[in-house]
């Protein structure tokens, strides 16, 4: 059948239908190989502590611990109450520290400083620090990602 | 004015031509001319050996993203590949078979124009180089056995890098340069890594260049028969008739090496162990099986010389001659030329047959 008009000649269809195959050939090609880049990183549920580890953890001090390959950090409240948060600053993901004499969590790559609560409160970090969330099991702390529902 | 205005718009255009000056080279590729036979069909190795190295350096990077060259993390790290990148067991598959892909395409290669004599005048330093890359090829397979670290490939190791030392003179600075040492261990892994991903890559881009830059200054050869009866052979321009022609042969290559390397993936042997015995049974790659099966047809003396070194001088002998071929077969349409086919043909069984029988034994 030939048609009277035609927004297309033959060989532009052709020269598509070719190139288009060849495109969609290279990126099933391509796929994997970007699919293999990136490696799978899960960051742990939870990560279990002996309460006999933090038994004589002193109010007002605080103690690190891996939060899968970050760390992560246990601090006693004045109150007795055990708090975690991931040790890893909002802002451009440095490791902070806790500065007991002042009662602030401190990051030393920019100057950002965060409550004991670890509420941001000055410098640049945009948001408090990621909290963790702790359970004692008979002799176990549990640092849960989420919420126990 | 109009003029002016067209004038303008030309040079836009133009934009690339005008910085890159690319149309020279697609005008000399148009020109190039490939002569059409029934030999043609070899003609295509060259380019498939081409898409196989682009397909190792492509997925050499990625394994290269995960993979660690000591002792003790190696082979954790190939099992990592394997079982927790995604899709990272293709790739490595992948790598595998185009590997074999590559060498056996280079056998083939070499095989076409050794017995089609294309190496001869003024061809000699193309088959040279092709020798040495030839050599590299085989070194790229041998380095890379090692680098999962599991027992096959720690024994082939051990045996690949002795066999210098039989060399006379230099045969023990060579064992102990390839193995970083006195024996195979933790120095030899770091620099069969380096060999394989730094010096090799380095050496074949080099060769290849140079490869390629005297096939298209010399153009490429007519098969000899047709050159002595003086018939001449009809040709067509490289680009695009033939080009289109290879691609047709990449896409058919592609394909089988994806499928292959999907349903024949390549597996991890267990960790290979410094103090443990060798497996029962141990066999180098196919593309050494023929030098591995001549190796064991010497006695363990012969005269006053050992066995395994008379087969390593006339397995060196032969590499030399292989190497001066050209300058050896300089007569090729004559009496001298045809003999010298006639025991190429020889060797070429040989080697197919030791492989097969070390392949069934």
């Amino acid at each position: 059948m030939k048609f009277k008009y035609s927004c297309l000649s033959r060989r532009r269809f052709l020269s598509w239908l070719g190139g288009g195959w060849l495109a969609t050939f290279v990126c099933s090609l391509i796929y994997p190989l970007f699919k293999a880049i990136t490696p799978p990183y899960r960051e742990p549920d939870e990560v279990v502590l002996l309460i006999k580890e933090v038994i004589e953890l002193q109010p007002n001090s605080v103690k690190y611990f891996s939060w899968g390959i970050k760390p992560g950090i246990l601090k006693r409240n004045d109150d007795g109450q055990l708090i975690a948060f991931v040790g890893v600053c909002t802002h451009l993901d440095c490791n902070v520290q806790y500065l007991p004499e002042k009662r602030k969590f401190f990051c030393a790559c920019h100057e950002g400083w965060y409550d004991e609560n670890g509420l941001n409160i000055a410098g640049p970090p945009p948001k408090p620090l990621r909290r963790l969330f702790v359970y004692e099991e008979s002799d176990h702390l549990i640092i849960r990602r989420e919420e126990k529902a | 004015m109009i003029n002016r205005h067209k004038n303008l718009r030309e040079k836009k255009g133009n934009f690339w031509e005008e910085r890159l000056g690319l149309r020279a080279i697609i005008n000399f590729l148009r020109q190039k001319k490939v002569p059409l036979s029934e030999h043609t069909i070899w003609l295509y190795t060259g380019s498939l050996i081409l898409l196989f190295l682009a397909v190792q350096v492509i997925t050499g990077i990625v394994l290269a993203l995960y993979y660690k060259p000591t002792v003790a993390e190696a082979h954790a790290s190939v099992r990592r590949i394997m079982t927790e990148i995604p899709l990272g067991w293709i790739i490595r598959s992948v790598h595998f078979w185009s590997a074999t892909g590559m060498i056996a395409t280079v056998f083939v290669h070499m095989i076409s124009i050794w017995l089609l004599k294309s190496y001869r005048r003024p061809r000699e330093l193309t088959w040279m180089t092709g020798v040495f890359l030839l050599i590299i090829t085989l070194g790229f397979g041998f380095s890379g056995y090692l680098l999962p670290w599991d027992s096959l490939s720690l024994a082939a190791t051990k045996v690949g890098t002795d066999i210098p030392r039989v060399i006379p003179l230099i045969g023990g600075w060579i064992s102990k340069f390839l193995r970083g040492g006195e024996d195979v261990g933790a120095d030899t892994l770091t620099r069969f890594y380096l060999f394989h991903i730094c010096l090799l890559p380095l050496m074949i881009f080099l060769l290849i260049g140079f490869h390629i830059f005297l096939i298209q200054k010399l153009g490429i050869s007519h098969p000899l028969k047709y050159e002595m009866r003086g018939i001449k052979v009809p040709e067509i321009p490289f680009w695009p008739d033939f080009v289109l022609r290879e691609a047709r042969v990449w896409l058919i290559a592609l394909g089988v090496l994806i499928t292959v390397a999907i349903f024949f993936p390549r597996s991890l042997g267990p960790q290979a162990d410094l103090m443990a015995p060798t497996p029962a049974g141990i066999k180098p790659e196919w593309y050494f099986l023929f030098l591995f099966q001549t190796l064991k047809l010497f006695p363990s003396q012969i005269i006053f010389i050992s066995g395994e070194t008379l087969a390593i001088l006339i397995i060196l002998l032969f590499l030399g001659l292989f190497f001066f071929l050209p300058l050896i077969d300089n007569q090729p349409a004559r009496k001298k030329g045809k003999i010298i086919t006639a025991i190429s043909v020889i060797i070429i069984i040989y080697a197919i047959a030791m492989t097969i029988w070390s392949l069934f034994e």
